[in-house]
């Protein structure tokens, strides 16, 4: 586990030599929640209005966490660079290292979220109460608890993401799954809470990873309940085991297969 | 001066058209980053079906109208990326000296630069653009029109592209420019203006023209009207003038890298 940290602790280090690159990546962020104010202004008559159990302050609370979540991530660069390890051969070099391909590559990208996540945090809290002049009713704990359950679900949408890059194994080029899951994640998890679907998708939303890489801490943080708290944990951890399972039999299934020209 | 336009875009046409088969030598990625891209772009419908669901109208618009707005976003999109890919990576042509080879060759160097390579998800877009088409309602005029804004709208959102991107002749960093621009241009045209007011609704119009690329053509498409119809054919020859002055203008700062590179 030392090796893992040490590799999580020295992309930190290499992450805030790029700080000013997450920056510009702010524009995107406030843009995005920018029209997301403008389209629940518009289609909330009164901002107490409850539309689907949520007012209109809670919508905007919503898209900013789950935003928090997606852009702090940065799924695209990681699936391309698996993507690219797999076609290129470069994950041969990482055959005879003493670590594991899959805990290299989800600590050291856990490395840079954990920048990102930290400035994407501060700068969602700001344009949050700047566009609507109010926090959520949240205690220490419960914040710590948010906090807990942003943590799972950036390393389940991690794995989740690892497993999509490794795709390239089967596929050659994995990118256009990722394309899928990324506005799966967008439209089904980011835009609009589970309950705004109908009946028959929320169940199946309630059971996919949506729930508990998106709806789950954005809906702790604006409607706070340890009950709730407990079960998206609880299905969090579940996950974590899934999405590692998967990525680790489908490496090793890669593995055996690897055919590699050149060098 | 004819010969001379035909000839180079007979020599566009042929470097799209190599390129295209390059792309096409591994069909399972071929088509799975155009089906992908397909899906990727329809997946969008869920989200409006929803804010449906709440609102028979919005920003101004019928749920069919912003099928048509995201129909000529995805067109525009598609042309712009499949036709001038390298139009959206000119910062880091000009930044790494990769304009030497162009510059040796008796063409017009930013078209010739532009146009070495295609995007291939970008086929996606446009397909994804005329199905919306079919779902608004197909007619000839509707179909002839659309076509048109899609073109018109590509090589506008390509224009955009090259001026923010000329300014890497004389500033280094200006690649996040050229990349925020492009991001803001995607990211409005989506949306119905209509949700938007004020000082951002006029921006929408002038300084970041999704208006000129998506909104006015929708409206043209939904009624005609002569004077907006000439709008953006004005806009677009005037933006179109303004990249190659921008472009020729910044050229003659560009220094070699003494860049070793082979074209094939």
């Amino acid at each position: 586990m030392r090796k893992y940290l040490f590799i999580y602790k020295s992309e930190i280090m290499s992450e805030l030599q790029y700080v000013f690159n997450i920056l510009i990546g702010f524009i995107g962020y406030v843009i995005i929640l920018f029209i997301f104010l403008n389209l629940w202004k518009y289609i909330y008559n009164d901002p107490n209005e409850l539309i689907n159990g949520y007012n209109m302050n809670q919508m905007i609370w919503y898209v900013i966490i789950t935003e928090i979540l997606w852009s702090s991530l940065g799924g695209r660069k990681l699936c391309r660079k698996i993507c690219d390890d797999v076609r290129g051969g470069n994950i041969a070099y990482n055959i005879n290292k003493p670590y594991s391909y899959i805990g290299y590559s989800l600590f050291s990208h856990l490395g840079s979220a954990t920048i990102r996540g930290i400035l994407y945090i501060i700068l969602g809290m700001i344009l949050g109460f700047i566009f609507l002049g109010s926090f959520p009713n949240l205690n220490i704990l419960s914040i710590l608890a948010v906090l807990l359950s942003g943590i799972l679900a950036t390393i389940i949408s991690t794995l989740l993401i690892i497993f999509i890059g490794l795709l390239a194994f089967i596929i050659e080029d994995s990118n256009p799954f990722y394309w899928l899951y990324s506005k799966a994640m967008l439209v089904l998890g980011t835009i609009f809470p589970i309950e705004y679907f109908p009946k028959v998708m929320q169940t199946i939303l309630k059971y996919s990873p949506i729930y508990v890489v998106s709806y789950g801490p954005a809906k702790l943080f604006v409607e706070f309940s340890w009950p709730n708290f407990i079960t998206i944990i609880f299905w969090q951890l579940i996950y974590i085991l899934i999405a590692y399972g998967l990525c680790a039999i489908l490496y090793k299934k890669g593995v055996k297969n690897l055919n590699v020209n050149g060098g | 001066m004819l010969m001379v336009v035909k000839n180079q875009l007979k020599i566009s046409w042929l470097s799209i058209k190599y390129a295209l088969i390059r792309e096409m030598l591994n069909k399972t990625t071929f088509l799975t980053n155009i089906i992908f891209m397909v899906l990727n772009n329809a997946s969008f419908i869920v989200q409006w079906i929803i804010l449906y669901s709440l609102k028979d109208n919005v920003g101004g618009y019928t749920f069919k109208q912003v099928l048509l707005l995201w129909g000529i976003a995805s067109g525009t999109y598609g042309v712009a990326h499949f036709f001038f890919k390298k139009a959206f990576s000119l910062s880091d042509t000009i930044n790494t000296g990769k304009l030497d080879s162009y510059l040796v060759q008796p063409k017009n160097v930013l078209i010739s630069a532009i146009t070495t390579d295609i995007d291939t998800s970008a086929l996606g877009d446009m397909i994804y653009a005329y199905i919306t088409l079919f779902i608004y309602g197909v007619t000839l005029p509707n179909f002839l029109l659309f076509t048109f804004f899609c073109i018109i709208g590509g090589i506008f959102l390509t224009s955009i592209s090259i001026i923010l991107s000329s300014l890497s002749f004389w500033f280094s960093k200006s690649d996040i420019i050229a990349d925020t621009g492009n991001g803001l241009m995607t990211n409005f045209a989506t949306y119905p203006d209509g949700i938007f007011k004020g000082i951002v609704k006029i921006l929408l119009f002038t300084l970041i023209p999704v208006g000129i690329v998506n909104y006015i053509p929708v409206r043209v498409m939904v009624s005609f009207n002569l004077g907006s119809f000439l709008i953006v054919i004005m806009a677009t020859i005037f933006i179109v003038i303004l990249a190659f002055l921008v472009f020729y203008k910044g050229l003659k700062k560009y220094s070699s890298s003494n860049l070793m590179m082979a074209k094939i």
